[in-house]
């Protein structure tokens, strides 16, 4: 059953846009998890990940869970040194596209 | 073609989100009588069996509809108030006192029930599928012990919008400055499976006078993850100059209708080593009412506002599109929740630009009110004392 149904085709676009554009596949360095990467500025970073790659990754393997019941890894420091070198190489662009 | 951009109102989904939704503090529903709780664009009846363990039903009663909520505990079992048919947890009738057999097909609706952190919690989907306990919110060490204070608790009304509204707060950095009166000075997102987490530093806002969260003074460290569609544990680390205070929030909403929710939130403090439990108390309930007020000034803009299934985003909004993707697993078959509704996404927010121009702009609204200050000064000097009157 469908939800949230939009009325106009070009919130499909919309959609498309703002989740799956522009992003980079970045390979860890490490456990080699691919993942795709957009830079909008320096400062900001969007991944989006599979449940192959998160599978792959070593680095939430070996973290436990916080002791007091949070059960979310902020992020995995590896990929993120992954991602700076990928930005160092030149292999992602930085910028935005029409705030997207 | 005109380049004018036209908002997609869309339609809402006529189902309500599968997963756990709390109902309230457990001890509210054990004082021995049945208790209505409007959900899932009906009615509820929540009461305490003799071992004091909560059941919840639909609200009507399957003879002739009868409003159990209005009916009387009698043993383990809610009676009807119309025609005394009982009803027990397990949704099946018990007991008709003047009939001689009970029809095999009493059954009504149940809602699988689970306590946590004292707290009622119950199972909602339409397609009937069994409660998922891998799911629940995790259990908080030390709530409900001598190292917390009691919960608070706190319910909200919002009769004119639907609750993806509430949601959408998880990704929008932006409006912590302009509603909450916050410099939201880090900002993250983390999505994965049915988590959806926040993770935000700010400041107050020197310009606001202590509303809001705009206190200067303030310092907020931030963890919030929904675990499903309603329920987010939010811990927060509040330094007030330099008095350091661990809090946990609880935020959660129950689906009322189609387009109404109730927004419940409540809080406890981890009692700071020295301080007796008055004082942990009061500072409980200051907090209480800081996030109180920080919650009406969301509802008074969503209650004004249009529904909106195209949002137009600048460089230094959140990741929207990705936190409703990660929304809607909970509203379609659970055979059609497709990978992408629950693969992990992360989001930094940039907040550089963002802080620059907002520290600029409340350095404005300071010396604006200075120089007021200075001049209603002035005027007061020159007025003669006017004679005291009683
Ligand atoms: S309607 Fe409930 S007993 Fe008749
Ligand atoms: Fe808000």
């Amino acid at each position: 059953m469908p939800s949230f149904v939009p009325l106009s085709p070009d919130t499909v676009e919309d959609q498309r846009r703002y989740t799956r554009a522009r992003l980079v596949e970045v390979a860890c360095l490490d456990c080699l998890a691919k993942v795709g990467v957009k830079k909008n500025s320096e400062h900001h970073t969007s991944i989006q990940w599979s449940g192959q790659a998160l599978k792959q990754c070593q680095e939430f393997a070996r973290m436990s869970d916080a002791p007091d019941g949070r059960s979310v890894h902020a992020a995995c420091p590896r990929l993120a040194a992954s991602i700076e070198a990928a930005v160092r190489e030149g292999e992602i662009n930085i910028g935005a596209e029409d705030g997207y | 073609m005109s380049d004018t951009r036209l908002l997609d109102t869309g339609t809402v989904p006529e189902r309500f989100a599968r997963g756990w939704h709390c109902l309230g503090l457990v001890d509210a529903f054990r004082d021995g009588l049945p208790h209505a709780v409007e959900a899932f664009g009906g009615k509820l009846v929540v009461w305490a069996d003799s071992q004091g363990e909560i059941k919840v039903l639909d609200g009507y009663c399957r003879h002739m509809g009868g409003d159990l909520t209005q009916g009387t505990v009698k043993g383990d079992e809610i009676a009807c108030p119309f025609h005394d048919w009982r009803w027990g947890g397990d949704g099946k009738c018990k007991a008709i006192p003047y009939a001689r057999r009970v029809p095999l097909r009493a059954r009504t609706q149940t809602y699988p029930t689970v306590i946590r952190n004292g707290q009622v919690l119950v199972w909602h989907d339409v397609e009937g599928g069994q409660a998922d306990m891998e799911i629940l919110p995790p259990e908080l060490e030390g709530v409900g012990t001598d190292r917390y204070t009691d919960w608070t608790w706190e319910v909200i009304d919002v009769p004119n919008a639907h609750c993806r509204e509430i949601v959408d707060n998880v990704v929008d950095m932006a409006h912590f400055f302009y509603i909450h009166f916050a410099f939201p000075t880090n900002f993250r997102n983390v999505f994965e499976g049915h988590m959806a987490t926040q993770f935000m530093e700010s400041t107050g806002r020197p310009d606001m006078a202590g509303e809001g969260y705009g206190d200067e003074d303030l310092i907020l460290k931030s963890e919030a993850t929904y675990y499903g569609p309603s329920y987010m544990i939010n811990w927060l680390e509040t330094d007030y100059k330099g008095f350091l205070t661990k809090v946990i929030l609880v935020n959660c909403h129950i689906p009322t209708g189609p387009n109404s929710f109730k927004l419940q939130y409540g809080l406890c403090v981890e009692k700071p080593e020295g301080l007796d439990d008055k004082t942990a108390r009061y500072i409980g309930k200051k907090y209480s009412d800081m996030f109180g007020d920080g919650f009406l000034q969301d509802v008074a803009i969503w209650l004004n506002k249009a529904p909106v299934q195209n949002p137009l985003l600048c460089e230094e909004d959140g990741p929207v599109y990705q936190l409703r993707r990660w929304y809607e697993q909970f509203y379609v078959d659970k055979a059609d929740i497709v990978a992408e509704m629950t693969d992990r996404f992360e989001f930094e927010v940039d907040t550089t630009r963002a802080n620059e121009n907002w520290r600029a702009e409340v350095e404005e609204n300071l010396a604006r009110k200075a120089a007021e200050d200075a001049a209603n000064a002035q005027t007061v000097e020159k007025t003669p004392e006017p004679a005291e009157s009683s």
